[in-house]
């Protein structure tokens, strides 16, 4: 409860900072949604060549895109992680982070959220209604329930992945480029997994679980049955990984070295 | 009466690693690297009582930010035994740090872009301090610290030594029992640091508040701290009152005269020549000055005697001050 309270008051405190550069504030919604129906554009224009890929119509691949985008939004929004090495180990900031009574990892959370990502659900959403409309789609009540389960899943999943990237941080010094790397990887999630041969396939399953942002989930609402056992494993997985990445990072925590000075 | 903080043995070691040269020695880098391991703070134990404020002292590189970072939870010992609070700082550490204050003057403990009081308000929450507490306690911080006019300004718009001053309030909003200082006069004028010492000292008087702070500058732990902890490559060499050091290591006192005619030290070793004194002129050839044994008969009786022969302007007992003290344990090592 206490988290929950917190988590209200740091976004409290992120729109009024945001306010206060009204000015900003509107050039960046503006130049966001930009960014999003460009994005939307593109795909439609990149996957109209498409007609069929491995037996996925062009629809199902544009409406998969479009889940993708969700979880993903959601991601960006809250895991702003990526230069984790650089600000809170090389500066030395988690030593800021280590005196306050918040777990550390839900601290930097707080800290480093971009709400305006969450756009890219709005454009994912969009791209969803485009796609399932073309495919006759039908909503069913319990539908709004499941996409919810499964967006968080989904985010869990690529949080849980990339927190444990930056756990690297805590027993490496080196710096490390896999950041961006997994980035990359993170993208193959985005296409149905049996278009790539079994090593990948298995890899992005269990390995780097990025199919459970993307492909898996959105099987379900394709009504594609052969995936169904997959689509309602997303929340497990992505509670697994998330949870395996806080163990992680808990024990990683024990070994900050602290930036000398 | 319980000790609010109880170190055993305890000992910080970090790995410091070499880089090999040439083009060789980074492919052998690649695989094996070499280290050393540097013993930070080597086996120290000291406790500190509910209520003392303590002056944590040392050269650079002493080990003093190390033990206060396992001290706050922040590093994690090698070995060796912490209780704070009654608490192991690493263990629980989140219910552990809600009893701390902890100011680093080299570094930012508020947030960099948002307004002073929107940072203390978050720190509110963020330790769940009810609107009573706060209001009856940061009401009269605020006041003391002078930082009414600061508090809608974001942090990274304030000089360093209004930062200062806001940086331990927002230390204090907890109102915490013990409080860690590494080096927080760091880079101020001589009113901001009076200011903070006069807070200090107030804060400690009122809450019975316990104080570890490090200072390069000695005055401040002769204005503050009745005990002194000297550290030196991590281990503890001193441990006691500020008082007993100087009378240990305080090499006698100075006698500064200055006189209405001309005078040669040749004059005045003649007049003083029974007793164990030395004399010395500044550049200027204004001020002599006369060290002698730290012992009160022998002063006056030394201070009759010129002040029989030459007509005197000025006179000045000065004891060895405590800068000179540290600086002579620096150099020469405690023995
Ligand atoms: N993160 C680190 N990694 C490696 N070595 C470190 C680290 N932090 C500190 N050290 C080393 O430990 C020793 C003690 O450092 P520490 O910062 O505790 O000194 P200090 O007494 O606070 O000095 P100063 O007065 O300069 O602040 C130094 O030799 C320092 O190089
Ligand atoms: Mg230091």
């Amino acid at each position: 409860m206490f988290y929950i309270a917190i988590f209200f008051q740091y976004v409290a405190q992120y729109m009024k900072t945001r306010m206060q550069y009204r000015a900003d504030l509107f050039v960046e919604i503006f130049s966001d949604l930009l960014f999003q129906a460009v994005n939307l554009i593109f795909i439609i224009v990149v996957f109209g060549h498409t007609n069929l890929l491995g037996g996925w119509t062009r629809d199902e691949i544009i409406f998969i895109y479009g889940f993708f985008l969700v979880p993903y939004a959601l991601f960006s929004s809250f895991f702003n992680i990526w230069d984790f090495n650089e600000r809170y180990i090389v500066k030395g900031e988690l030593d800021r982070i280590l005196t306050r009574p918040i777990h550390s990892l839900f601290q930097i959370v707080l800290e480093r959220m971009e709400l305006e990502s969450l756009f890219g659900a709005v454009t994912g959403i969009a791209v969803m209604i485009y796609a399932g409309n073309s495919l006759g789609l039908e909503i069913s009540w319990t539908d709004p329930f499941l996409f919810f389960l499964f967006v968080i899943g989904g985010m869990l999943v690529y949080g849980g992945i990339f927190v444990m990237i930056a756990c690297i941080s805590f027993w490496a010094d080196a710096r490390t480029s896999i950041m961006p790397m997994m980035y990359n990887i993170g993208n193959y999630g985005r296409y149905p997994v049996d278009i790539y041969n079994s090593v990948i396939r298995f890899v992005l399953t269990w390995v780097l679980p990025f199919a459970f942002v993307g492909v898996y989930p959105a099987s379900y609402f394709l009504g594609k049955e052969e995936w169904f056992l997959y689509s309602f494993l997303t929340p497990v997985i992505g509670i697994v990984f998330f949870g395996i990445s806080i163990l992680t990072w808990n024990s990683g925590v024990k070994r900050y070295r602290g930036a000398g000075n | 009466m319980n000790d609010a903080i109880t170190v055993r043995n305890l000992k910080k070691e970090f790995k410091a690693y070499s880089s090999r040269s040439g083009l060789k020695g980074a492919f052998r880098d690649l695989l094996t690297r070499n280290y050393k391991i540097v013993p930070a703070v080597n086996n120290i134990s000291f406790n500190v009582k509910q209520g003392e404020m303590v002056g944590y002292i040392g050269e650079n590189g002493a080990g003093k930010s190390t033990t206060i970072k396992m001290l706050t939870g922040i590093l994690t010992p090698t070995s060796g035994e912490v209780i704070v609070n009654g608490m192991n700082p690493h263990k629980d550490r989140e219910k552990f740090v809600s009893t701390i204050g902890v100011v680093f003057g080299q570094r930012s403990q508020l947030w960099w872009d948002i307004a002073v009081q929107e940072s203390f308000r978050l720190l509110k929450k963020v330790y769940k301090v009810t609107d009573e507490q706060y209001d009856s306690h940061m009401a009269h911080v605020i006041k003391t610290l002078d930082i009414e006019p600061l508090l809608d300004k974001p942090v990274r718009k304030l000089s360093l030594g209004q930062r200062m001053r806001c940086e331990l309030a927002a230390a204090l909003i907890h109102n915490p029992p013990l409080l860690f200082l590494d080096e927080p006069t760091i880079g101020l004028d001589v009113l901001v640091k009076l200011k903070i010492r006069e807070f200090l000292k107030e804060i400690n008087e009122k809450y019975n508040t316990t104080i570890l702070l490090t200072t390069h500058d000695l005055s401040d732990i002769e204005a503050l701290c009745e005990r002194v902890v000297m550290l030196d490559d991590g281990k503890i060499i001193y441990d006691g009152t500020l008082k007993s050091l100087k009378e240990k290591w305080g090499e006698g006192k100075e006698i500064e005269f200055q006189f209405l005619e001309e005078v040669d030290l040749s004059d005045l070793n003649k007049i003083t020549a029974s007793s164990e004194v030395k004399w010395e002129k500044d550049d200027k050839e204004a001020i002599f000055t006369a060290f002698t044994e730290d012992n009160d008969e022998l002063i006056s009786l030394l201070i009759a005697k010129v002040v029989a022969d030459l007509k005197v302007k000025d006179i000045n007992i000065k004891e060895t001050s405590t800068e000179e003290i540290i600086r002579n344990i620096y150099d020469r090592g405690i023995s």
